[in-house]
């Protein structure tokens, strides 16, 4: 392909590369490079990436507590203020280190756990905390920024890959989004599974026998490769993949069953949907995806604030701590980041409901897994948690410490024609303590 | 070329319902030769071959969907391989301009790019196609959209530009400055622009105190309050009060009133109430700060911003760039590739009073147009910005839509529907089908991917099977069961929905996989159809 082809899309400033994925994206649909990774690619070009090596196989589990968690009910306990609530705190295995009764289960695996007590991300409407939360800064006019998964996807997933590399399930109709793959385009748009726990269309219709689907693609390949002929192009060159991950991906409907799960695994996570689905991630983490995305709504607690958590964070608890467990048992959690975001947290205030309103100034936040210090925690809330007492952490800031637990150098820019766009917001930065 | 359809050429005499209009005119079309003089140039300059012109096939395809947003029907194609005048591009051009499909078309893609993100609404849609059908001046459209009157019919739909950002006021100032003005100021909100000397917060702010005091009615009538400020801070951290101000530096003072605070708070009160109520009528504002961004905008001193941005987002849309890139940072330190003619066109723009169908039907007569768009040649191929190859350009989701629609019908009957009487009405409907297609593709944008979703539809979804691949009689697959050949089989499938002959090559392989008869005949029928609706070709403008 030309240079200026190259030239005319974003490049990763940060080393002055061709981008890795977009010169695999050419290379890939003209030369057929079979299984190649960018990471591969990327050492054919420039021998010594090591943070580009470190990134390689790494994989993120986003667990969206939609409509805001209360950090008090969670992480940041204020037993014995007024805005405590009923509930107690507990210790944990990490000394010095309590999280609410709730989660008797997470106590014991603390030391796994890295915490952020002090976020500050200041917008408390659904809309808008969604938007800051899904890509770690406030939208922009005229620039659709990718939310994390599009961006993981771009940045961990393989060009040729034969699995998803990005799969999102929200199951709830309340607060649900798509989420968007912004500027990176298609290509890097979520697989979104809503009613149904198997993807729309990846199952061969009844009435299309295999054979005819196979002579088809072929077909297909033959009038697409005669076509290609002199036309080196990149919005071509992703037709031709797209098209080359069809059979891997209908291939990867297994993953999305759970019944393929021994019984006593399945019992493990237990019969909620939210906890099947956090099977369904572990199985598409195991198969190589790069990011998956599980929704559990709807934490939106205006009234009866404890009842709600005393349900939802139980079943947090369970499921966190076995999908943890399970990705530790098979070697993956070293390499899985798990992490729980919201769109805000809740105000210490209790009103007259019983509720808990929205709160953007100072909740919780938890990283566990690959890159990360566990049994660290960061920032601390006001006795009553009305505002952040120390270590304020900005959404960008946690985006930032997100890229550097998997391997992805949190400076590295994209170029969006002739502008430059960094991949984290305008002056945050990764918190070092919780990296490890 | 042997006729493709000999029963379906005598159709066609005579039916070229607007052909007639125009053949008279001789004289040589507006622009061409400017923009062929000043591309030829550059090429010459940069000692550069362009690819050789595109077969008339292509280009027939090429134009069809560029101003018609459909492919060429079968008899179409028969009728233009047909006439060796050396004016028949002109002809065929002229005719698609002042076909029904143009204002459809054209409306669509001033949708696409006036309303990104919204499903459009009725009254706004029929603004944009009426407004194209008497191909209204862009600078009135502008105003229309910007100050219309509720009260007009003809222009209450424009207003749904404003409406759907009237509660933000970032995006009514960014989004109507990068739309209009070709301009993303953006990046002055909260620093002066770091890479562009010419735009501080103070242009930022000031094109948004345009904005600031419109406001919807509970309704939803837009409005403007009599009164009301942008503060912002410097980057110094000063507080400055924005002044009324163009991008050109221009600036507009309110006349003086001096508001006593009891007025204040009870036109406050009107207005709260005409946002609560919707039997309340809003207080009347003396003083329009759209109507005066209008007029700024358009004045003979600041008018430069407004001409060349529809100019270059036109050329962009048949060239698949900008003669500035990107489209919306037209700025002093982003000069044009060709800046002479990009100035030629701006002045005949501003000239022949925002006449954008005068730029489109030039653009399309050029030899840089015509051009083939692969580059076979052992050289790398040329850099986009010498137009020494036609662009590839993705379909947009209506263009495919309808390219879908199509392919899955009798090549008889389509070629029949595009020469009756009727062809406005059911052209009309093909525009109500198209838009649920249409939804499931993205529009195509700078760093557009087809997605692996698409692939999927395309391979497993229920649609494709049951619409295009059908096998009822007025279908192309209840046709090319009644055809005995399988190549003749694979012609009429080619032509139908890739719009040109199969090569030799194609006709031996694709032939090669339909049997003459049994039952895996239709299966194989609807492979050979699936592969050609799958097929890059299909996806893309080439």
């Amino acid at each position: 392909m030309s240079q200026e082809n190259v030239n005319k899309l974003w490049t990763p400033a940060s080393h002055g590369l061709t981008s890795r994925r977009d010169f695999l994206t050419a290379a890939g649909a003209g030369v057929g490079l079979a299984a190649a990774n960018m990471t591969i690619l990327d050492l054919l070009k420039t021998p010594s990436l090591a943070a580009e090596m470190k990134s390689s196989r790494k994989h993120v589990i986003l667990l969206w507590l939609a409509g805001g968690a209360s950090q008090l009910e969670t992480w940041d306990p204020k037993p014995g203020r007024p805005t405590g609530g009923p509930f107690r705190a507990i210790d944990t295995n990490v000394s010095g280190v309590q999280i609410s009764e709730l989660m008797p289960k997470m106590a014991q695996r603390m030391d796994k756990v890295a915490v952020v007590r002090s976020l500050n991300t200041r917008v408390a409407d659904h809309g808008g905390g969604a938007d800051i939360m899904e890509t770690g800064r406030a939208v922009e006019q005229g620039l659709p920024y990718p939310d994390l998964g599009a961006l993981m996807a771009h940045e961990l997933g393989r060009i040729d890959s034969q699995v998803p590399d990005y799969v999102s399930m929200y199951s709830s109709t309340e607060g649900r989004r798509r989420g968007t793959s912004g500027f990176l385009g298609g290509r890097y748009a979520p697989m979104f599974l809503t009613e149904q726990m198997v993807p729309e269309n990846l199952r061969r219709p009844e009435q299309l026998v295999e054979h005819d689907q196979t002579r088809r693609l072929e077909l297909r390949s033959f009038l697409a490769n005669r076509f290609q002929q002199g036309r080196p192009d990149l919005a071509l060159s992703s037709h031709a993949s797209a098209y080359q991950r069809v059979r891997g991906l209908m291939a990867s409907e297994k993953l999305f069953d759970i019944e393929q799960e021994p019984a006593e695994m399945r019992a493990k996570y237990g019969p909620t949907q939210f906890g099947e689905q956090c099977l369904v991630a572990r199985r598409l983490v195991e198969a190589g995806v790069p990011f998956v995305k599980v929704a559990r709504a709807w934490w939106d607690s205006h009234g009866q604030n404890f009842e709600t958590h005393l349900e939802l964070v139980a079943e947090l608890d369970h499921v966190l701590s076995t999908l943890m467990d399970d990705l530790a048992d098979r070697g993956l959690l070293q390499d899985t980041l798990i992490v729980t975001l919201s769109e805000f947290g809740r105000t210490p205030n209790i009103n007259p409901s019983l509720g808990r309103d929205h709160f953007a100034s100072a909740w919780s936040s938890v990283l566990i897994g690959a890159g990360v210090q566990g049994g660290a925690v960061w920032g601390k809330s006001d006795e009553n948690g009305q505002t952040v007492a120390d270590g304020e952490v900005k959404a960008g800031d946690l985006f930032a410490t997100i890229y550097e637990a998997v391997g992805i150098d949190h400076k590295k820019e994209f170029h969006v024609g002739s502008r430059p766009i960094p991949i984290t917001d305008f002056g945050c930065a990764p918190i070092q303590k919780l990296l490890a | 070329m042997a006729s493709v359809f000999p029963a379906l050429a005598g159709l066609l005499v005579g039916a070229c319902y607007s052909a007639s209009l125009f053949g008279e005119d001789h004289s040589p079309v507006p622009l061409v030769s400017t923009i062929n003089e000043e591309l030829a140039a550059t090429l010459t300059k940069a000692n550069q071959n362009p690819a050789p012109p595109a077969p008339a096939t292509t280009y027939l395809r090429r134009v069809t969907y560029d101003l018609a947003g459909r492919p060429p029907s079968a008899a179409e194609l028969t009728a233009f391989l047909a006439d060796s005048s050396p004016e028949s591009r002109r002809l065929l051009v002229d005719r698609l301009l002042a076909s029904p499909d143009f204002p459809w078309h054209h409306a669509n893609e001033l949708d696409s790019w006036l309303m990104p993100r919204e499903r459009s609404r009725n009254d706004w849609r029929d603004y944009l196609v009426n407004a194209a059908r008497e191909n209204r001046p862009w600078d009135q459209m502008f105003a229309e959209m910007l100050i219309g009157k509720e009260d007009n019919p003809a222009q209450a739909g424009a207003l749904q530009f404003l409406k759907v950002r009237a509660k933000d006021l970032d995006a009514l100032t960014d989004e109507t400055s990068r739309i209009f003005f070709g301009i993303a100021v953006n990046c002055a909100k909260c620093h002066d622009h770091p890479l562009v000397d010419d735009w501080t917060q103070d242009h930022y702010y000031g094109l948004s105190r345009f904005f600031e005091r419109t406001y919807l009615t509970k309704n939803n009538r837009l409005a403007e309050k009599p009164f009301g400020e942008v503060a912002f801070k410097t980057t110094a951290g000063e507080e400055r009060k924005a002044r009324f101000m163009f991008l050109t530096g221009a600036t507009v003072e309110e006349p003086v009133v001096d508001w006593s605070a009891e007025r204040k708070k009870e036109i406050e009160e009107l207005i709260r109430k005409a946002q609560q109520d919707d039997q309340q009528s809003p207080p009347v504002a003396e003083f329009s700060p759209r109507m005066q961004l209008v007029d700024l905008a358009l004045s003979p001193e600041n008018r430069l911003f407004f001409a060349r941005s529809i100019v270059n987002r036109t050329w962009a849309r048949f060239f698949g760039r900008g003669l500035v890139m990107p489209l919306d940072q037209l700025h002093s330190s982003n000069p044009a590739s060709h800046p002479a003619l990009f100035d030629a066109l701006t002045e005949d723009m501003i000239a022949n009073g925002y006449d954008v169908k005068r730029l489109i039907r030039a653009i399309v007569l050029t030899d840089a147009y015509a051009r083939g768009s692969a580059w076979l040649e052992e050289s790398e191929p040329p850099p986009p910005e010498l137009y020494a190859v036609a662009a590839l350009r993705p379909m947009t989701p209506r263009q495919f839509a309808m390219g879908l629609l199509v392919a899955g019908q009798s090549p008889k009957a389509f070629s029949d529907q595009v020469q009756s009487a009727n062809w406005p009405a059911v052209r009309h409907s093909f525009e109500g089908q198209s838009a649920g297609w249409a939804s499931m593709f993205e529009q195509p944008g700078e760093h557009f991917q087809v997605s692996v979703d698409e692939a999927l539809f395309f391979s497993n979804g229920t649609r494709i099977q049951n619409e295009v691949l059908r096998d009822a009689g007025n279908s192309l697959i209840g046709v090319l069961k009644t055809i005995a050949e399988p190549r003749e089989a694979v012609r009429v499938a080619m032509l139908q929905i890739l719009n040109r002959e199969p090569a030799d090559e194609e006709l031996d392989y694709l032939a090669a996989t339909i049997p003459a008869e049994g039952d895996v005949r239709i299966a194989a029928l609807r492979n050979l159809v699936w592969s050609l609706v799958a097929s890059p070709e299909l996806r893309f403008n080439y």
